[in-house]
């Protein structure tokens, strides 16, 4: 398992990053934390002629708040953003999110961006963007774009990033999307990718009526989706048992899993509806107080 | 099979300036075990599972193997061959043998990296503290009961010396 | 039971007593020498081409792209392979109508299974090694894949074996008794088709071989971490037709062996063979992607298990038959393992009649070799499961059918006239501090409580035996295995007074250096930490006939060693008989001196006496030979049973199917302990790998022979959070066989666990739907149990 040749360069400012990265004679991959790159590239499935290195780019890492928007750059290690006092206060999920991926360890060198742009639908944060309406920033030797998180991912793997362009901060915009927030997941064992999973975010009232709301299952899609017939469900309807399970049936409805040796796609469905009825009864604890 | 220029890199390991030249695409496990002569950081995946290859990079636990060694250019390394103190074991080290925490020792290294990152984190330890703590690393031999046992004891010690 | 101890004095570190081990300071800073760290200047490294197929024709090889490539040596295939090596050979024939499949150390004409080597790359470095190997150009011709015991035994299967009528290895039936009259008779009959899925023992050290074939003395020297030396020796020489004596095997440190490392296989053949082509050391480190198709692959089988029985529950009779998925090429080991579930089945009980059946089939899998426990998880999982299923049918508590059917010790040695004599054991005395202990750590009451508030917490118990200490080379022989089951050892004492053990066994993390060196002081009465023991060097190391595996070591590797320290120390008296002018007699080692029995003080220094020994003859007397050392060979003349019983808590989710273990008591009775603390060590460790087996491990195949599970992301091992605290008890009957009383420990921990977890797991879902029948049992699984249709 040793990884096949490449040219290594080591990014000093983002300009500098991205003027390799232009190059389309060869094949050039970013590489963030490596948590997943190299791993893949260690088994061959994975063999960029160019790989640099983003790790030195200090620019790329650190979160601000920004006028109405919470920043974070791509480069921000996972662990940095689960500890950050600003992340705390505006982006509670985020923190639950992070606290399911892999271990300590792993969070130390993983970052924000490497596992969004990695776009594994059983992860955390793709999923956990797409609930908080982040925005993506794709930067390229052609400038910046944005990309809104619900229309950045593809497919399995598979992102709206464009040969050329390296995602270089994540965006989540403040008050736009619910406050509260819920989340459960299914691993095989402590750390693992999730066999499925749910994320809620709901405005609640003392009632318990939700104003709002926004659900995301994980890990039964090729790529991280709302489910807009669980949300539909929910707004203006008292946050009830009966409700929650109407809205995870939705859920497990609305999904399209498949088969793989952890689970079949008929048990993922049934897992995904009690992932959300978990994720909303959470949401729920201490609502309407 | 183009690009394998060899590339030079310069590391703080265990507190001595080590510089060596190696191919991009080597793992900076692999580096380390083989350019600078730290052996006790052990490949038992190579995919970032197992955590035997565990070590401390620029103060915070990280797995050698899912890191190439031209990034560890200017970095701060610390191996479980810089844990003792000379002659001295660490406490952990010592525990270790104490509660017989180990038996083969493949994944010990990886073991008292992450202890020791937890131990000096200095919150409060419970054995389930202790147990997700050292859920990235996986041991084949102990069952991990007696892990769990030496990580609490050297926790428990400092707690009664902090009494003191 | 204190008739087993020696009256050693505190700070011996003798036999009980827990002694810290020698070999954890290098292990805890990093210093010890693993196989990878072997590395000699010019090594080359080798990189295999393992075939994409589960069952192909070789039409051809092309190695010229690979062999172009600056840094490339040598590139071996099959057809050059079969021009320098013999066919590798199955240590264990001992099924009567065992087929010949002729295995090489590497693919010759033909795949068998996905990850077979068809080539190995020998360059400069691993990672050259593997653009080589990629470049390596097979011309594969695809044939129909045999799949599952049912595929293997369709009468129109392909067959592995051309030249054989079917895919079957071997097959034969043990009985006693009548077991047909006595199914005929029952008053009550019960029978389960059980399956257990496939696992390996996957040490977190890979397995790797370091090889050089020195040209002018004609000499291998080979490092390897294997588990059996001397085997692996033999094995050399006879493959590659060079004596015996032309081989030296070592071994460094082991990082975790589970028996795959006792098995021995085609890479340190490649390695040998390809240091002599290329006249460099060659070193091949397996990767963890490799280790999934490419170590002995253990534990799948199907099982029908039947009992007559009485309507009080006391058993009449067993009908037992297991198919063994056996993998595409042969093992080192046969289909031993398989052989031995099937004849273990009856356990600690009294059974007059038994009809106990083994098929071996050969599918597009890996080998199928050794995993600690070797048979008897299955063995156990197949009798306690059928326990509970006539618990359930006749509306009783399935502990009691135990106590109705287990064999007394009054009884004993107790002859099932299958395989087993059961020699020594307190069975019921286990199942009752398995049930007292369980209730002292609160499980019964927090399994009431539990269910009071919904929750679905179960407690499942199974008792075990397993032959232990193998084994009696008589006993091998007649079995047909062409190794002995005998260990020699040999003591010296320096001239400084300080003593040396040398072993065939091999220390692989089981702390086997220590407790052998406790046996010696023990015996010598002499601090422990003044005995070193060399082990893992054939030229410098006695025999083993087996290696270590069988949960032999201490019970027949300490006894040569108890056995060789006791013939130094007569010499050693001896000496100091002539020195001191006092008859041997009366004469004892204490405090660090030969000293006159009663007069405490009275006598020279140990130091004194080897002084002479070897360097002031004159000292010694007329006739005495020069030099303190002892040689024995111990051969056991029977197998031991150790035995016990686990209990094991589970909650099950019913909304998710995940199972979590809560609780694990491990009563085991080993005979006598050496260390406390490394039984307990042995006993934690396989528990965790009976949890790993009963609901996590699972090697999986897709129908075109494809393994899925090539990463630890998918074969999943326990960690930490998926293994509770054990709570041990140790019983310790002496086995009446062995001199000292030990049975062994290193297996049981990994035998009664996945029966009590498939009986927690009923338990906790308490539906009399539901029956565990296979493991490992998944989440998905154990969901459908909690939520069936209708």
């Amino acid at each position: 398992m040793k990884a096949a040749a490449f040219r290594y360069h080591r990014a000093t400012s983002l300009d500098d990053a991205l003027a390799v990265m232009a190059d389309d004679d060869e094949e050039v991959r970013a590489l963030a934390g490596g948590q997943s790159l190299v791993p893949l590239m260690a088994m061959r499935l994975s063999r960029p002629e160019v790989l640099v290195d983003l790790n030195g780019v200090d620019a790329l890492a650190g979160v601000a708040l920004d006028g109405g928007h919470l920043r974070i750059g791509a480069m921000t290690r996972q662990r940095d953003v689960e500890r950050s006092p600003l992340v705390a206060e505006h982006l509670p999920l985020l923190r639950t999110a992070i606290g399911h991926i892999g271990h300590v360890t792993i969070r130390h060198r993983g970052t924000i961006g490497g596992s969004v742009a990695h776009a594994d639908p059983a992860a955390e944060l793709p999923a956990a963007v797409v609930a908080l309406g982040a925005e993506m920033v794709l930067a390229s030797t052609g400038g910046t774009r944005v990309v809104p998180a619900e229309e950045f991912f593809d497919s399995y793997l598979v992102t709206a990033v464009e040969p050329g362009e390296l995602l270089v901060e994540v965006r989540f915009p403040l008050g736009a999307v619910p406050a509260r927030h819920g989340m459960a997941e299914f691993t095989r064992r402590a750390g693992d990718f999730a066999v499925a999973g749910a994320i809620v975010l709901a405005d609640v009232a003392a009632d318990l009526t939700v104003r709002r709301a926004r659900v995301v299952p994980m890990a039964v899609d090729p790529a991280p989706r709302r489910s807009a017939r669980a949300e539909e469900l929910l707004v203006g309807r008292a946050l009830d048992d009966g409700v929650i399970r109407e809205v995870a049936a939705a859920v497990a409805a609305g999904c399209g899993p498949v088969d793989d040796i952890h689970g079949s796609a008929a048990y993922r469905r049934d897992l995904v509806a009690e992932m959300t009825r978990r994720a909303l009864a959470r949401l729920r604890q201490g609502a309407g107080e | 099979m183009s690009g394998e220029t060899a590339i030079t890199v310069s590391a703080t390991v265990n507190g001595r300036r080590q510089t060596f030249t190696c191919e991009a695409r080597e793992t900076l496990a692999d580096a380390l075990r083989r350019r600078c002569q730290v052996r006790g950081v052990h490949l038992g995946c190579e995919h970032g599972v197992c955590g035997a290859c565990t070590i401390r990079f620029d103060g915070v636990t990280a797995r050698s193997c899912l890191m190439f060694a031209p990034q560890a250019d200017g970095a701060e390394i610390v191996t479980v061959e810089g844990l003792a103190d000379g002659d001295e074991l660490h406490p952990l080290q010592e525990a270790f043998s104490r509660h017989h925490a180990l038996q083969c020792g493949f994944c010990t290294p990886g073991f008292l990296m992450v202890a020791q990152e937890l131990l000096a984190e200095g919150g409060p330890l419970t054995e389930e503290v202790v147990r997700e703590a050292i859920s990235g690393n996986i041991c084949r031999c102990t069952g991990y009961h007696n892990i769990v046992e030496a990580i609490l004891a050297v926790a428990d010690a400092r707690s009664g010396e902090a009494e003191k | 039971m204190t008739g087993t101890r020696h009256g050693h004095e505190p700070g011996v570190g003798g036999v009980g007593a827990v002694v810290r081990r020698h070999s954890d300071p290098a292990l805890v800073t990093g210093h010890a020498t693993f196989i990878d760290d072997i590395e000699s200047g010019g090594t080359l490294h080798l990189a295999m081409v393992r075939s994409p197929f589960a069952h192909a024709e070789i039409k051809g090889v092309d190695a010229s792209a690979a062999l172009d490539l600056p840094g490339v040596h040598a590139v071996l295939t099959g057809a050059e392979l079969v021009r320098h090596a013999k066919v590798q050979p199955v240590g264990w024939e001992h099924i009567d109508n065992q087929r010949a499949a002729p295995t090489y150390a590497m693919a010759v004409g033909k795949v068998r299974y996905c990850g077979q080597i068809v080539a190995a790359v020998a360059a400069e470095s691993r990672a050259l090694a593997e653009d080589a190997a990629e470049l390596v150009e097979v011309d594969y011709e695809p044939l129909p894949v045999v799949h599952s015991i049912e595929d293997a035994l369709a009468p129109d299967a392909p067959r592995l074996v051309p030249e054989w009528p079917d895919n079957v290895f071997g097959s034969q039936t043990y009985g006693n008794g009548d077991a047909d009259a006595a199914f005929a008779d029952a008053e009550v009959t019960v029978s389960e088709r059980l399956t257990f899925g496939r696992q390996f023992g996957c040490p977190l050290e890979p397995r790797g071989a370091v090889a050089t074939w020195e040209r002018y003395t004609n000499r291998i020297e080979l490092w390897i971490n294997s588990q059996s030396p001397n085997r692996v020796r033999e094995v050399v020489a006879e493959v590659l037709g060079v004596p015996v004596s032309g081989v030296r095997v070592r071994v460094p440190g082991i990082g975790g062996g589970f028996g795959s490392k006792a098995n021995y296989y085609g890479e340190e053949i490649l390695c040998c063979l390809l240091s002599r082509l290329t006249g460099r050391p060659v070193k091949y480190i397996e990767d963890r992607q490799e280790s999934f198709v490419a170590t002995s692959h253990a534990r799948e089988q199907r099982i029908d298990v039947a009992v007559a029985a009485t309507r009080d529950g006391v058993i009449t009779a067993l009908r037992g038959h297991i198919v063994g998925v056996l993998g595409g090429e042969i093992s080192s080991v046969g289909m031993g393992p398989v052989w031995l579930s099937a004849v273990s089945i009856p356990g600690p009980y009294r059974i007059p009649n038994l009809e106990l059946s083994v098929t071996g089939v050969l599918t597009n899998r890996t080998p199928y070799g050794s995993y600690r426990g070797w048979g008897a998880p299955k063995a156990t999982f197949a009798m306690e499961r059928i326990i509970e299923r006539l618990a359930r049918e006749l509306g009783v508590d399935s502990n009691e059918i135990r106590r109705r059917n287990f064999v007394r010790p009054e009884e004993m040695p107790y002859s099932n006239g299958v395989f087993a004599t059961l020699d020594s054991g307190r069975y019921e005395h286990c199942l009752d501090l398995c049930v007292e202990r369980l209730r002292r750590d609160g499980w019964y009451r927090f399994r009431e409580e539990a269910r009071a508030a919904g929750r679905k917490v179960g407690i499942g118990v199974a008792a075990f035996v397993e032959s232990t200490g193998i084994g009696p080379s008589r006993v091998m022989a007649r079995l047909g295995i062409a190794q002995g089951g005998y260990d020699e050892a040999v003591v010296r004492m320096d001239s400084t007074g300080r003593v040396t053990v040398f072993t065939g066994q091999t220390e692989m993390g089981q702390g086997m250096s220590t407790t052998l060196a406790q046996l010696c002081a023990d015996e010598l009465n002499i601090p422990v930490d003044q005995i070193t023991v060399v082990m893992g060097d054939t030229d410098a190391c006695p025999y083993t006939g087996y290696g270590t595996g069988g949960s032999r070591a201490a019970a027949v590797g300490g006894v040569a060693v108890r056995q060789a320290t006791g013939e130094l120390k007569r010499q050693i008296l001896r000496v100091a008989s002539h020195q001191l002018e006092v008859d041997v007699a009366d004469l004892e080692i204490a405090d660090g001196l030969v000293q006159v029995r009663g007069l405490p003080g009275y006598g020279r220094t140990l130091a004194d006496v080897a002084y002479a020994a070897y360097r002031r003859l004159t000292d010694v007397g007329e006739g005495t030979t020069p030099t303190l050392q002892g040689r024995a060979v111990f051969d056991p003349v029977a197998l031991t049973y150790a035995n016990g019983c686990a209990g094991v808590v589970v909650e099950v989710d019913p909304a998710t199917g995940g199972v979590t273990v809560l609780g694990y008591v491990m009563v085991d009775d080993c005979g006598t302990m050496i260390n406390p603390q490394i039984v307990d060590g042995q006993l934690h460790g396989g528990c965790a790998q009976a949890i790993g087996g009963a609901l996590l491990e699972d090697l999986v195949y897709d129908r075109n022979g494809q393994l899925l599970t090539t990463t630890f992301m998918d074969y999943l091992l326990p960690t930490a959070m998926e293994v509770p605290p054990f709570s041990t008890v140790h019983v310790e009957t002496p086995a009446p066989n062995t001199p000292g009383g030990m049975k062994g420990v290193g297996e049981a921990g990994t035998v009664p666990g996945p029966a009590a977890i498939a009986a927690a797991i009923d338990d906790a879902v308490d539906d009399p739907a539901v029956f565990v029948r296979h493991l490992p049992v998944s989440p998905e699984q154990v969901y459908r149990f909690c939520n069936a249709a209708g």
